[in-house]
């Protein structure tokens, strides 16, 4: 008993370790490729890479060579920050609605809710802008924003629904029948166990605006230049390796973010 | 119309009377003169670098105009062209041949007055149209990586043979280099402009020995990762990667390689006309043309007043009738069709 | 059907409010005004029978559905997104238990080690991949010096290979909802399992996997979602010889111009995913009752 135990114990750390152990590399080995690539001292993109330097992050970071990718990455940045911050807020509120809504209605409204992030982003990019010039308006960061939105929003909702799966509902009726506002009860109760799922919609949601290349194509114009299409461009015409140092820069950044971030309020406790 | 005569003034009146022409016009404000803004559609990447550093300053410098960049490729410049017909997301586009014709079909242009354009007739006049105003030359071959190879492919057929076959890389008909190499290799094997099949046949036929089946925007990575070492493409593309250190050499084929020219046409509907003009004229001066024919930009002028560099791949244009080219009026009806083939018998 | 993953007990619903209506009009405005409109637009778009939208009619959609190539299409992109969301379910779900075994400081790397592909440009992404699946790349490399392979493996521009490349895009999308649930397993219970002298593999799958099912599902729904979806990595790591449908839009639409046709397979894409996740929450529920 004892031996088919241990066995067992064995087999299951094996197996688990190595599924686990594959999982991380397959997250990881492409970022740590990218970041070997982005220190190289040739002129182009090439695994491995020939010599070590910073001369791409240096270039990326000389506003004479690289002004406009500032400029794009700064664009990005705000559509993408105020739609993540739109998509927390009304994504939330959705995912509490849906959630006291269980009916026929509440689930094909829970249904339909997930279609942006399955209809082509193409053909979505068009047929916004189509109706974009059908009400007489040009395509601006407004409306770029409001099509990334509608795309990121399911993000929220999703990871939103599932922690408020986790709430324990006996606490909310006993807060109610103690007599607490709801407001109260969600600030104190609910709230608390769905930031959790707040926080990962939003970072979702975040990153998916700022990788977006289809709606960006069709709903920006010549003053709204966004991140993606330009690092696409300085891709495929010339391998141009500032394109790798961009990510390098993105990865550094989050890094503190998340660091800081740790300090402060003890992320890993919450999640 | 008066904004861009005045323009023009000024561009000519560069050492006399220039100061007083500055004078009236800083007395009617910046607007009349310094006069706003023209929005173009680039290619992104190269193309859009070369105009930013060398086209935007010197039309700037020459007309007092603003070029702001609107970076697409030539195919979402149609989609956007047409998404927003009526209300024109920017004045100029710049295209290749099958989009251009594309374009021209669904009515997306306004005619263009030469001889409002003081370089037009630098230009070679073949390629001139009413609607259309070439602006680069394309020549579009077979690009090979030297240290794979002991001897560089010399034809379109030989593709098809070891070694290269088992190293080459294929696109299908969604670019225009795509499309007129596709129909070089119909030819070799003894089709034509309209008929295809021969290089469909050839293709199913060594399909399993290909080395990929990719998307143009692939390309690049593929080659400089080792993955592909034949491929067809433009000599653009070729100087560019070899000016970053990518092993790649150019071969022109027996039967010659394919050349084409890159074209700019001024919207329907344009808001900034005028200064669409200046746009277009300030992209085809002798200036700019030498410009950007230099490192690391490696464009092919169309101006005659520019000498081409010997290392161009034609030594004048006259040179481009001895190239072979193709008529994409009986090209572009026939594409979707090769699209929706090319896609049934390269699927797994 | 829903695609609720996260349906409780009937018994457990939330005491109905009468007035939470507000909660749903922001979302209700935006759907009905940005995504409704042009749902609707892409609808009317997908009944023409010419290119330039003139003439009304079905033959775009008998054109798809006569023709069994394009149901191959779908079925291939069905099953893209089926082999992505199996692979993501066993690593996620396995990356979940390690998870939950470690400390919070080992627990922080992995969450940052997660979330670390959703900072990669797709545009660099999919290079880093052509490295890693490449002939000459990382995994062939590994593969021939260890003698498990004479000759190099085909991984790029296969099947396989896009699944593992966008496994990696798609692990976060799997394991951000899956740890918040996960996150929230009771402690006490896998120590009682263990204590009734469970073994390590039955408190797996008859308790931490059930616990689980929520974040599973929502996961899952994310994943099929958006593998589907991924043109960008379907046509460069999976290359020219594998048709999926985002790949007919994009040359219907920005190619040749067929815009009812690139409208009908647009469509037709939705319909289908969102049949497929209507099934997965519904299973989803299946397995929780």
């Amino acid at each position: 008993m004892r031996t088919t135990r241990s066995f067992a114990d064995v087999s299951y750390y094996a197996v688990i370790g190595a599924i686990g152990g594959l999982a991380i590399a397959i997250l990881v080995v492409p970022v740590l490729v990218v970041l070997a690539i982005s220190l190289t001292s040739a002129a182009s993109l090439k695994f491995p890479p020939t010599g070590l330097s910073f001369r791409w992050y240096e270039a990326l970071f000389d506003p004479v060579q690289s002004g406009h990718i500032h400029s794009a990455a700064l664009n990005s940045l705000q559509v993408a920050g105020s739609a993540a911050g739109l998509a927390m807020l009304i994504g939330t509120l959705a995912a509490l609605w849906l959630d006291r809504h269980r009916g026929a209605a509440g689930r094909a409204l829970d249904t339909a809710f997930m279609s942006p992030l399955v209809l082509p982003m193409l053909s979505f990019g068009l047929a916004a802008l189509i109706i974009v010039t059908m009400l007489r308006q040009r395509p601006s960061l407004t409306w770029l924003t409001a099509g990334h939105l509608v795309v990121v929003i399911p993000f929220v909702i999703r990871t939103v629904s599932a922690s408020l799966s986790q709430l324990d509902r006996a606490l909310i009726d006993s807060s109610a029948s103690l007599g607490a506002s709801s407001f109260y009860t969600f600030r104190r109760v609910v709230l608390p166990v769905i930031a959790p799922g707040m926080a990962a919609g939003a970072f979702l949601a975040f990153v998916a605006s700022m990788d977006n290349v289809p709606i960006s194509l069709f709903l920006s114009n010549a003053r709204t230049d966004m991140l993606p299409i330009r690092l696409w461009g300085m891709m495929e015409s010339s391998l141009d390796v500032r394109v790798a140092a961009a990510s390098g820069v993105l990865i550094v950044v989050t890094s503190v973010l998340l660091v800081v971030m740790n300090r402060l309020v003890g992320l890993n406790r919450r999640v | 119309m008066t904004a861009f005569t005045l323009n023009r003034r000024k561009f000519l009146a560069a050492s006399g009377g220039a100061a007083a022409t500055a004078a009236t016009a800083s007395l009617w404000g910046t607007s009349a003169l310094a006069s706003g803004s023209v929005i173009a559609a680039i290619y992104p990447g190269t193309w859009e670098e070369s105009f930013r550093s060398i086209v935007a300053p010197a039309l700037q410098e020459a007309a007092g105009v603003t070029v702001e960049f609107d970076p697409a490729y030539a195919v979402d410049q149609i989609a956007k062209a047409r998404a927003a017909r009526a209300l024109p997301p920017f004045d100029v586009f710049v295209l290749d041949p099958g989009p251009a014709a594309t374009g021209a079909e669904m009515g997306l242009y306004q005619p263009i007055d030469t001889s409002k354009l003081k370089n037009a007739d630098k230009l070679p006049q073949v390629f001139v149209s009413e609607m259309a105003i070439p602006v680069a030359a394309q020549v579009v071959g077979i690009a090979y990586n030297p240290t794979k190879f002991d001897t560089p492919p010399t034809g379109w057929a030989q593709l098809f043979e070891e070694p290269y076959v088992s190293r080459l890389g294929l696109t299908g008909f969604q670019t225009t280099f795509g499309t007129t190499s596709l129909i070089e290799i119909a030819k070799a094997f003894g089709g034509s402009l309209t008929d295809i099949d021969p290089a469909m046949e050839k293709i199913k036929e060594v399909l399993p020995k290909i080395a990929a089946v990719a998307q143009p925007s692939a390309m690049a990575g593929l080659f400089q990762q080792g993955e592909i070492d034949v491929m067809y493409t433009n000599t653009q593309t070729v100087a560019s990667l070899k000016g970053r250190g990518v092993d790649i050499e150019f071969a022109v084929p027996d039967t010659g390689a394919i050349a084409f020219v890159t074209t700019m046409h001024i919207i329907d509907g344009a808001e900034n006309l005028d200064n669409a003009y200046a746009y277009i004229d300030t992209v085809i001066s002798a200036g700019v043309q030498e410009a950007l024919m230099q490192e690391p930009y490696n464009f092919i002028p169309v101006n005659s007043d520019v000498p081409l560099l010997d290392t161009l791949p034609m030594t004048s244009l006259d040179a481009m009738n001895d190239f072979v080219r193709h008529d994409w009026t009986q090209i572009n009806p026939l594409r979707p069709g090769w699209i929706e083939r090319f896609n049934r018998e390269v699927a797994a | 059907m829903s695609l609720t993953a996260t349906q409780g007990e009937g018994a457990r619903r939330l005491p109905r409010l009468s007035g939470d209506w507000p909660l749903i009009v922001p979302m209700g405005l935006l759907f009905i005004g940005f995504f409704c409109g042009p749902l609707v637009l892409l609808l009317w778009v997908s009944f023409h029978n010419d290119q330039n939208m003139e003439v009304t009619g079905v033959a775009m959609w008998a054109r798809f559905l006569g023709d069994p190539f394009y149901w191959n299409v779908v079925l291939d992109t069905v099953m893209l997104g089926v082999k992505t969301v199996a692979l993501t379910v066993v690593l996620g779900f396995c990356t979940g238990v390690i998870y939950l075994s470690c400390g919070p400081r080992v627990r922080s790397l992995m969450l940052f080690a997660i979330v670390l592909p959703l900072l990669l440009s797709v545009v660099v992404r999919t290079f880093a991949w052509i490295v890693i699946l490449g002939n000459e790349g990382l995994v062939n490399w590994a593969v021939m010096s260890l003698g498990l392979s004479a000759a190099p493996l085909r991984l790029l521009q296969t099947e396989l290979g896009l699944v593992i490349s966008l496994a990696q895009i798609e692990l976060p999308l799997m394991l951000l909802p899956l740890l918040s649930v996960m996150a929230r397993i009771d402690p006490n219970i896998l120590d009682a399992s263990h204590a009734l002298g469970a073994s390590r593999w039955r408190t797996m799958f008859r308790v931490i996997l059930p616990l689980s099912v929520p974040g599973l599902i929502a996961g899952s729904l994310l994943v099929f979602a958006s593998s589907t979806a991924a043109f960008i990595s379907q046509s460069v790591i999976g290359g020219g010889r594998l048709i999926y449908m985002p790949l007919v839009i994009w040359q219907q639409a920005l190619v040749v111009y067929d815009w009812p046709f690139a409208a009908v397979v647009s469509i037709a894409l939705l319909v289908t995913v969102l049949g497929i996740l209507t099934l997965i929450s519904a299973l989803g529920r299946l397995a929780r009752t």
